[in-house]
């Protein structure tokens, strides 16, 4: 193994729960976020340690110390894990605080396998997602989603929130589907004991009812942001408050304007104002799903489903024993009952394939019958009566001569004698 | 913007004449035809030579007379012509798009050379009577005519003949392009 240069500055103290310290050596991975960086610890390699920036104020460190020590003494009881996946880390929960010359500066979490996760953002475009090694089938998707429901859910019973939920904080096992949660520092907590709120959120999969203000109730959040979330995976990446504006000056151009005003078109009840996207698959989700999705986006907060009604809901399709998911005849997994949605999508993709080519074609040839018209209606040569008679109409008043058998070229070189005699004109009378 | 040197003024005149050489019309041009290349010819001479070359403008007192010049001019080929036998040179002036009678380009020529004819007069009346800004604007006023004849050229002349050149590139284009795909 090679020698590591030992600054002063990477020899930390890590206090373990039960206040039980330990000194180690930080190697820095080049990684870094908003917060913090990411080292790595010479003598732990499933640890991993999150540093501070040094430009953190002292007040925020300490809020931020007060609310790791929390966490490291209350670690929440996840959902049970296969025995043969115990190395999965569901949460980058933190493990340990880290003291730099008796100062706190981070936290050690479980480290994260990346070279067999993947971002939860790469499964929203199943080419990007193959690229990773990553077949996606609604299988996978299901099984995701519950999974990432029943991590949730666990967080909601001990009242902590996630408020900043979003795919890029969310990674994926390739092969085991399990998920993990990253930047738990940032989630809200309010227990009995202790209570930190979360400030950051963003703006796609922000509920209406905290566009423009604070998250005053995180767990309506995280039900918000997780339907966002498993609506997209379902449905191909499409956001479900993307669509098809009927009136285009009233539809905002930012998906939080549509958020706040609820203009969500995959209801089963049809949207006045705004269509779906022409590629969504929505209508391939078995009814139970689609009433959830209606009650997360269509709406009041109240009627919001909870990630525990979403783990009720996708349980039994994420099981392979409960036959509610099966092939169809060309063998990729849907909902049973319903259309199989890889194929609907591929129809709709090749006709809109079709359709591109057909427009381009049309677009390649649209000069030429352009002109083609134009000379037709010059020369009143229209071979359809109804085009003649329109082209006729608009000289009802003079009889033209017919063209003058000359070649083009030659009329070139008349008209630049007319317009030699015009510019001899405008120099004689101005 | 500098003015133009004598070569660049010399080339923006000579190329365009020489491109309508080497396109003209082969068949014989009627005598009308010729009057009017003259008279432009001389006219154009002209304006070259004090627009462009001569350093010492033209002869004082000169300005005042050229709209007369060139109206009289042309209302005198309006005239002369149909009594010599000749075409009438109105058919030359606005392009043969219109299938009128003879009778209907007799008075159309008629009613130019009149027109022409007291236009040179009201322009040395006005230049000698009113002021030198009236003069001006009576001038530009009297633009009016070129603009109409400009429209009635460009709408049956030269959208034809673009027209016929766009097409003719499209063509040209799509071959390129078919050939450039054959290469890649």
């Amino acid at each position: 193994m090679p020698s590591v240069e030992r600054k002063p500055e990477n020899i930390v103290q890590l206090i373990w729960p039960g206040r039980r310290s330990e000194q180690v050596t930080l190697d820095a991975t080049g990684k870094s976020g908003g917060a913090g960086e990411i080292f790595s610890i010479d003598s732990k390699p499933g640890f991993v340690a999150k540093i501070y920036h040094a430009t953190t104020s002292q007040a925020r460190l300490a809020q931020y110390r007060r609310k790791i020590q929390w966490m490291v003494d209350y670690k929440p009881v996840l959902p049970q894990v296969s025995a043969e996946y115990q190395d999965i880390v569901q949460l980058a929960w933190p493990e340990a605080l880290i003291l730099r010359q008796s100062r706190f500066v981070g936290f050690v979490m479980q480290k994260i396998a990346f070279d067999r996760t993947l971002e939860l953002d790469y499964l929203l475009n199943r080419r990007q997602a193959a690229q990773e090694g990553f077949d996606a089938d609604y299988g996978k998707l299901v099984t995701v989603s519950f999974n990432l429901a029943s991590i949730i859910n666990c967080l909601h019973d001990k009242r902590i929130a996630i408020v900043d939920l979003k795919p890029m904080n969310v990674k994926v096992y390739k092969a085991e589907l399990y998920v993990s949660i990253l930047d738990c520092d940032g989630f809200h907590i309010a227990t009995d004991e202790f209570r930190s709120d979360a400030p950051q959120v963003t703006p796609e999969y922000l509920a209406p009812e905290f566009q423009d203000k604070a998250v005053a109730h995180p767990e309506a959040q995280d039900s918000f942001a997780l339907a966002t979330i498993i609506f997209r995976l379902l449905n191909y990446g499409i956001h479900p408050f993307t669509g098809v504006a009927s009136d285009h000056n009233n539809y905002p151009s930012e998906l939080a304007g549509r958020i706040k005003q609820g203009l969500y078109p995959y209801g089963k009840a049809p949207h006045k104002s705004v269509r779906k996207v022409p590629a969504s698959v929505h209508e391939a989700f078995p009814d139970s799903l689609r009433e959830l999705f209606d009650r997360a986006f269509a709406s009041s907060g109240d009627s919001r489903p909870s990630a525990h009604e979403w783990v009720g809901a996708l349980a039994i399709y994420a099981s392979k024993h409960s036959g509610q998911m099966s092939p169809c005849s060309k063998g990729h997994l849907r909902f049973s009952g319903r259309p199989c949605p890889t194929c609907m999508r591929d129809e709709l993709i090749h006709g809109a394939e079709v359709r591109r080519r057909s427009f381009l074609a049309r677009v390649q040839t649209a000069p030429a019958r352009t002109l083609k018209y134009v000379k037709k209606t010059l020369r009143q040569t229209h071979s359809s009566p109804f085009q003649a008679a329109l082209a006729q109409a608009q000289f009802t008043l003079v009889q033209l001569a017919p063209p003058a058998p000359i070649s083009t070229r030659n009329a070139i070189a008349l008209e630049i004698l007319w317009i030699s005699g015009l510019l001899i004109t405008y120099w004689w009378t101005s | 913007m500098d003015e133009l040197s004598p070569v660049t003024a010399t080339a923006l005149w000579v190329l365009p004449l020489l491109i309508a050489w080497l396109w003209r019309p082969r068949q014989a041009a009627g005598p009308s035809a010729w009057i009017l290349l003259i008279a432009f010819g001389t006219l154009g001479a002209w304006a070259l030579w004090f627009g462009l070359y001569a350093h010492l403008g033209e002869p004082a007192g000169f300005a005042f007379w050229k709209p007369t010049v060139l109206y009289w001019t042309l209302a005198a080929i309006m005239i002369m012509a149909p009594l010599l036998g000749w075409d009438y040179p109105v058919k030359i002036l606005l392009g043969s798009y219109f299938a009128l009678s003879n009778r209907e380009w007799r008075w159309i020529t008629v009613g130019f050379a009149t027109v022409y004819t007291i236009l040179g007069g009201v322009n040395l009346l006005v230049a000698s009577e009113a002021s030198y800004k009236d003069w001006v604007g009576f001038k530009y006023s009297c633009m009016m005519n070129l603009l109409i004849i400009v429209l009635f050229r460009l709408n049956f002349v030269w959208l034809p003949i673009l027209a016929d050149v766009c097409i003719h590139l499209y063509r040209r284009a799509t071959v390129t392009y078919r050939y450039l795909s054959s290469l890649f």
